[in-house]
């Protein structure tokens, strides 16, 4: 990170682009989505589950007419046909629910079908896989087991009592199977059917008893376990989200205390300052030269005042979440540099200090009231911490891929080398910047961060103590999606 | 002579306003209540009107009076002076300074250079008179 040029040692310093660690904002900034909503993008996420399903289904098939018409294998049987049967009324029901809910997701029917809709998803996918449980073998077979996928997912999405119905309707499912199969309504059947498929008229009942209960004894303790586990879960969530929820309205509360404070103080300061105008430019007349260096003294102080003031409220506005930002505009920062050095250079030609300028034509997209914070705060420090009879260079270039890179480089005390990675932080002065500026308020370099941020703004800084500081700034050609600011 | 109303609930920073823009030659009117400020200005219509942003109950009374007096009067001129001035986040939307949909032809903030204040309330007035006289003589040429 450092480099050496002469005798002189430079220290660099990237801004990073995230917020300060343990400070990230624990806000959600999407909106809070309505329980309706939650539901439907569950249920088009079990259709993308339904699609691996549908895959797996005619991946079986292929295999069944592979070992059925190809090359059979002894002692196992798989029809190639039920499984492209069931794989294609999963593709129907797949195909007619993403249209369901791309009609009805805007409109006010969405609560309703949402909720039935679930449940019809519910019983449709456990009739569809009692049918699989059947052809793969209700007996003797891994299938049964599958409601296990299904008992799973519900724990997942569904509270307590709900997955207990699912698991119930999984289970009664399977008892139908079982009744049907063992009564001869329905020919039973199963891959296996080669090497064990006895008549299911001579299974005594005690071995269908336990069949079925050995599955709902693995059914009910999966359930339990999921469920349980689930619902830690989601008990922590909801606490998580009555946090956060407190944490933004705290927020929100704070910002508005913060505006009615900057208001109540700023107000007073500008009456002040105000009226020592009217003294010090003669509008009561002359006054005594000891008075008017008096008044000077009081407007003098009035104007930090004010200005720690404003930075304070800059941040803040930085930091809040209570209002949307205005949108990125477009920003020639040549032209913004440009007005910012006019405004500047009395405050530097009463010190002698000169800008030299190397300005092209550069439009960024940026929040504009950002742009010009930075930019400000960023020149300002060049012009305070540099020494009387100084230059600073400022130089803009647009960049061939959009963005522009815009350079301020002073010659003045520097910044030691430790010191260097918490010029960010707020209030933070180095005891050699606090002594050569006195009216500096330690926020200046926060609010560049914090709007640096804000606009995915790259900040780069070199120094070297007694010999100047560098400020490289990386405006990308368009902010993106902004960093959440720090609290 | 010029005549304008000050708006401001602040008395000290509303009367120093009024000494310089006095002194300037303007004839001036202050107005501490916010909700006064409508019957002032259909008792005199001011040449322009010097309005605070924000009212002690109400942050955003301003914002408010500035959209009646824009309705209620047409092109009156209106200069904001606000102590919070940031067209972002805290305290106001940016839809409150976006200036389609603010009428203000101005903003100055407090502290207030009042060279700046002077220059702004001139440039204010000859843009008024220019448009009424641009107004007339589309009317003559009608």
């Amino acid at each position: 990170m450092s480099s050496e040029t002469a005798d002189t040692v430079w220290t660099a310093y990237d801004l990073p682009l995230q917020g300060r660690p343990g400070l990230e904002s624990a806000d959600s900034s999407t909106p809070a989505e309505s329980d309706e909503l939650i539901l439907l993008r569950n249920q088009t996420w079990f259709c993308s589950l339904r699609w691996l399903a549908i895959a797996a289904l005619a991946a079986l098939g292929l295999l069944g007419w592979v070992t059925t018409v190809l090359s059979p294998i002894p002692g196992i049987h798989l029809d190639p046909g039920w499984p492209v049967l069931v794989a294609s009324v999963l593709l129907l029901l797949n195909v007619t629910h993403l249209i369901m809910v791309r009609k009805i997701s805007q409109s006010a029917r969405r609560a309703v079908f949402a909720r039935r809709g679930l449940w019809l998803q519910i019983v449709l996918d456990l009739v569809v896989l009692t049918a699989v449980v059947h052809y793969l073998g209700s007996l003797y077979t891994f299938a049964p087991f599958m409601y296990l996928f299904h008992i799973v997912l519900a724990c997942i999405f569904l509270p307590y009592a709900q997955s207990l119905w699912v698991m119930l309707a999984g289970m009664g499912m399977y008892v139908i199977c079982l009744a049907l199969e063992s009564t001869g309504l329905i020919m039973a059947r199963s891959v296996l059917a080669g090497v064990l498929m006895p008549d299911r008229r001579v299974i005594s009942l005690a071995v269908l008893a336990w069949q079925f209960g050995s599955v709902a004894f693995v059914s009910l303790t999966v359930w339990y376990l999921a469920s349980r586990l689930s619902n830690a879960l989601r008990q922590r969530d909801e606490e998580l989200s009555g946090i956060n929820r407190r944490l933004v309205a705290a927020t929100e509360e704070r910002a508005g205390h913060m505006l009615q404070t900057t208001h109540q103080l700023k107000s007073p300061f500008a009456a002040i300052q105000a009226n020592t105008q009217l003294l010090l430019r003669g509008y009561f007349g002359s006054l005594p030269d000891t008075a008017v260096g008096v008044i000077e003294q009081i407007a003098t102080r009035c104007e930090m005042l004010s200005r720690g003031i404003t930075a304070m409220l800059q941040l803040a506005n930085l930091r809040s979440h209570a209002q949307n930002p205005p949108p990125p505009v477009t920003v020639d920062l040549s032209a913004l540099i440009g007005s910012n050095m006019a405004a500047l250079r009395p405050q530097a030609a009463r010190r002698g200090i000169v800008f030299e300028q190397d300005l092209s034509p550069a439009a960024v997209q940026v929040v504009h009231d950002h742009a010009v914070m930075i930019i400000d705060n960023i020149l300002s420090n060049a012009v305070n911490y540099s020494r009387d009879g100084q230059r600073v260079w400022v130089s803009c270039r647009a960049k061939p891929d959009g963005g522009a890179v815009v350079v301020v480089r002073d010659t003045g005390i520097g910044i030691l080398p430790e010191k260097l990675p918490r010029i960010f932080d707020d209030y933070f002065r180095t005891t050699e910047a606090a002594a050569h500026n006195r009216s500096s308020t330690g926020l200046g370099l926060a609010i560049v961060r914090q709007a640096a941020l804000a606009g995915r703004i790259l900040v780069h800084v070199e120094s070297a103590p007694a010999h100047g500081t560098v400020f490289s700034l990386d405006f990308p050609s368009s902010p993106g999606k902004p960093e959440r600011p720090d609290k | 002579m010029a005549y304008l109303l000050i708006v401001d609930d602040d008395a000290d920073f509303a009367s120093a306003m009024d000494a310089v823009l006095r002194s300037e030659g303007y004839e001036t009117g202050i107005e501490t209540d916010c909700e006064k400020t409508i019957d002032r200005i259909r008792e005199r219509r001011p040449d322009a009107v010097i309005l605070d942003v924000m009212f002690p109950e109400n942050d955003k009374a301003g914002f408010q009076l500035a959209r009646s007096i824009r309705r209620m009067f047409g092109e009156l001129p209106l200069l904001l002076v606000t102590a919070v001035k940031q067209s972002f986040l805290l305290g106001f939307s940016s839809r409150d300074l976006h200036p389609a949909w603010l009428p203000a032809a101005g903003f100055v903030e407090k502290p207030v250079d009042f060279s700046l204040l002077c220059k702004m309330v001139s440039d204010i007035l000859a843009r008024a008179k220019g448009i009424a006289q641009q107004s007339l003589r589309s009317q003559g040429d009608g």
